[in-house]
């Protein structure tokens, strides 16, 4: 059942098991044709499994993509190094925490670095200091390391 | 060379499967 399937599904996520969450999320789309949370663990099980073309391509032919693959769509772009075409992308959608971030890392490997740690420093106080890390990486770069 | 790690890689998640199972 379909029941069956998801929780299969959910089994192979908890053990990162993602080639096999591949499998069984297109079993649940081959039953229940544009399944939002089928297609959404299929489209992130790919980028976890480092199948960033695949994920790309999934989101692509989604007919009715819902509104988070926005996100997803410009992540994979970001990682096939289409940075303008991950930038456009970003400046139609909602901005958030996760758009913010993309953001900063795409405009740190075009080299835009005041414009990278301008957005650092708008984000929402980091809740974890990795986000420190960017911001300092890009100071660096920028030479404005004694900030 | 400055190492930028890439956070917005955690903000790509699963979907909750509570309510399919
Ligand atoms: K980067």
């Amino acid at each position: 059942s379909l029941e069956d399937l998801f929780a299969s599904l959910n089994r192979h996520i908890e053990r990162s098991e993602f080639e096999e969450a591949v499998r069984v999320a297109d079993q649940v789309l081959s039953i229940s044709r544009g399944d939002e949370d089928a297609l959404r663990c299929k489209v992130v099980a790919l980028v976890k499994a480092d199948d960033v073309d695949g994920a790309l391509s999934t989101i692509r032919s989604s007919k009715s993509p819902p509104a988070d693959f926005r996100f997803f769509e410009a992540y994979c772009l970001y990682r096939q190094n289409k940075l303008d075409e991950a930038l456009q992308s970003l400046k139609s959608q909602e901005r958030s925490s996760a758009t913010m971030l993309l953001e900063s890392q795409i405009l740190f490997r075009l080299n835009k670095m005041d414009a990278c740690i301008d957005i650092y420093q708008n984000l929402p106080k980091p809740k974890i200091e990795s986000v420190e890390v960017n911001s300092v990486a890009g100071l660096v770069a920028a030479g404005r390391a004694s900030e | 060379n400055p190492i930028v790690l890439d956070l917005a890689y955690n903000h790509i998640d699963f979907p909750s499967l509570q309510h399919r199972m």
